[in-house]
């Protein structure tokens, strides 16, 4: 291939005959690249705040149930954790915390109102490696402390509804595991604010300790939640847990099936994004055939000189796809350099969208700070993707150029 | 080596219609001849040219150019005759633009394979032989007209072929710097032996070729040899070595 030299020289040189246009088309593609690299940053970023949030206020990465609790959420579903079970997640590193739980509904009472909750029994110390919830106590409470009884914490806007504050003694009532009346009069030492309309309307979290005493679990819980080093290790750990549990008795389930919602919204907004990095992907393929398509139809007569002196259509072709070739790498060099620029700027200082909260609260969306997380995979799939697709577009006017006829060419002025 | 074309036809389809450009030409070109074809527009000078030259294939009739039969060549085969065997030098705009004087002409050679010292050697010896040594390295735009032809000859001829095709080579040049690029092509055709073929409107080009074919409609109406004696060599060497406007 001792004439790949020439191609390439005179294929740099065409590039720059006219700058104009090839700024132009360079800047499209810069512009282009960088924006789907931005774009596909910023939905990353958010999902992964989104799950981790979701993850980090109440409900872990994964959690371990008795079969049938998770589809039927009663009380009547609750397990004993064998020691087996509890020595693999101590053991594993993965695994950041572990926490266990019980579960059950009832209905509060203070004064004259009266509202449904759920209740969460949870073990003051442990919950922390799980849950941030103690850091989302409103000012004048305080989180369970270990030690405490009768103590809870309850959602704000629950609180809100029936009148509570802290400091109160409501009474709750709900059913035991073993079907007898559960009552209980319990003393409010916190509310919190867990920005999850869910929680914050409906939730109420007391000691594990009484938990089992009011609802007479016996020894019994209904959940282990655990919280990850890496929520894309959820796979991994799930299999590793199914090897110490009789998998007929015991169900593990991953953030993605405990907020399948979650799932969907990801899945919804990915879809949004596709199309609107088809749309980008494609303006910047037309931009490189545009221009490259006008570079051959003021060339006829070269390619028809080069044609009649011997240069063969498949190097025409070559010299072709390989103008369109610098172009594109350029650009894409060009669209990630400022890409990640743009990215690394918004990771530092992420996107605050905080001012809208009460908007957003309505959308059920929490996030609220989008940091711009630019993977490698990210840079990689689009400059692939804007590769291949230039090439594609630029076949056909190369393809063009090389099966010109000579002496039509020449005439071409 | 010779080229010899016999009862050649050449018909064109427009809108439908068969359009005859040549009708029936037989000839044949000798080594080192300098030669021209005249005639009116549309008289089929060209479409002569682009056939010897396998631009294009004739509707009927034998065209040889040595051994090869050009009725029996592939594109591949044709675009290899081109690159090897025949040199062209079109009215104007020959060059590549984004190459420089000796990369035009280099260009050739390195289509043919030829290696990169070799290449250089030759190409800047030919240019020097058609006076352009000090314009080696400028683009074409920095060229005039004149001095840009000169470049097509050089790299028409750098590969050696065995005839050149000039199609109005003339044609885009003033009186002076015409006759200039005719001396030159003359003078290398006397020295070098090369073969030229002219296809003209140009008098002066008509004058100076020492073969003149003459056609109308498509046919050949009168071939006149002339002897040599037409040009003083001196004169010539003077002028080729002026820059020419």
């Amino acid at each position: 291939m001792k004439n790949r030299e020439i191609v390439l020289k005179l294929a740099w040189r065409n590039v720059w005959r006219n700058k104009r246009r090839t700024i132009l088309t360079l800047l499209t593609i810069i512009v282009g690249c960088s924006v789907i690299l931005f774009q596909n940053a910023v939905a990353k970023g958010g999902h992964d705040r989104m799950i981790e949030d979701a993850a980090a206020t109440n409900t872990g990465h994964i959690q371990i149930h008795e079969k049938g609790y998770w589809d039927n959420r009663t009380i009547d579903y609750a397990f004993q954790p064998e020691n087996k079970l509890i020595n693999a997640l101590k053991n594993d590193e993965r695994i950041s915390g572990y926490t266990l739980r019980v579960h059950a509904e009832g209905l509060l009472s203070f004064k004259n109102s009266t509202a449904g909750t759920m209740i969460q029994g949870v073990d003051p110390v442990t919950e922390k490696s799980v849950s941030n919830l103690h850091s989302k106590i409103l000012k004048g409470g305080r989180y369970l402390l270990p030690g405490d009884r009768n103590s809870i914490i309850m959602g704000m806007t629950l609180a809100k509804n029936i009148g509570a504050n802290v400091g109160d003694t409501i009474s709750m009532i709900s059913q035991g595991f073993d079907g007898s009346i559960a009552a209980e009069r319990l003393t409010v030492v916190g509310l919190f604010n867990a920005g999850n309309q869910e929680y914050d309307q409906g939730m109420i979290i007391m000691p594990i300790s009484q938990a089992e005493e009011t609802f007479s679990m016996m020894g019994y819980i209904h959940s282990i939640a655990l919280r990850l080093r890496s929520s894309s290790d959820t796979g991994v750990v799930r299999g590793n847990i199914k090897k110490h549990i009789d998998n007929k008795i015991i169900e593990v389930l991953g953030w993605e099936e405990l907020m399948p919602e979650m799932v969907q919204f990801i899945v919804m907004d990915d879809v949004n994004a596709y199309i609107f990095d088809f749309i980008l992907f494609m303006i910047v393929a037309f931009g490189i055939l545009n221009t490259i398509h006008m570079s051959i139809f003021e060339r006829m007569r070269e390619f028809g000189i080069m044609l009649s002196i011997g240069t063969a259509p498949r190097q025409v072709m070559g010299m072709v796809l390989c103008e369109s070739l610098i172009i594109t790498i350029l650009g894409i060099i060009g669209g990630l350099g400022l890409g990640y620029a743009v990215c690394y700027y918004f990771y530092v200082n992420p996107l605050d969208f905080s001012g809208y909260a009460n908007e957003m609260a309505v959308l059920s969306i929490n996030m609220l700070v989008v940091p711009a997380d630019a993977s490698m995979l990210n840079g990689i799939v689009t400059a692939m993707v804007t590769l291949i697709l230039c090439l594609l577009f630029s076949v056909f006017p190369a393809r063009k150029a090389a099966k010109l006829n000579p002496i039509d060419a020449i005439r071409h002025l | 080596m010779q080229i010899s074309i016999k009862n050649l036809y050449k018909n064109y389809q427009l809108n439908g219609l068969e359009v005859p450009a040549i009708r029936g030409i037989d000839l044949t070109i000798k080594k080192g001849e300098f030669s021209a074809i005249a005639g009116p527009s549309g008289s089929g000078k060209t479409t002569l040219l682009n056939i010897i030259g396998g631009l294009d294939r004739p509707t009927a009739g034998e065209i040889r150019v040595g051994n090869d039969d050009l009725n029996k060549l592939n594109q591949k085969e044709l675009s290899d005759l081109r690159l090897h065997r025949i040199g062209f030098i079109f009215q104007a705009y020959n060059l590549i633009p984004v190459l420089t004087a000796l990369e035009n002409v280099e260009y050739v050679l390195l289509l043919q394979g030829v290696l990169k010292e070799e290449r250089t050697t030759r190409s800047t010896r030919i240019l020097e032989e058609v006076g352009l040594g000090e314009y080696i390295n400028r683009f074409p735009k920095e060229l005039s007209g004149g001095q840009q032809q000169r470049v097509a000859v050089a790299r028409a001829i750098v590969s050696e072929p065995e005839i050149i095709l000039a199609d109005e080579p003339t044609a885009n040049l003033d009186q002076k710097t015409g006759a200039l690029l005719l001396d030159l092509m003359h003078d290398l055709n006397h020295k070098k032996n090369i073969t030229f073929l002219f296809s003209t409107h140009d008098q002066m080009v008509m004058e100076k070729a020492r073969r003149l074919v003459y056609l109308t409609d498509g046919t050949s109406n009168s071939d006149t040899f002339r002897g040599h004696g037409h040009f003083k060599d001196n004169k010539i060497k003077k002028k080729s070595k002026k820059k020419s406007n």
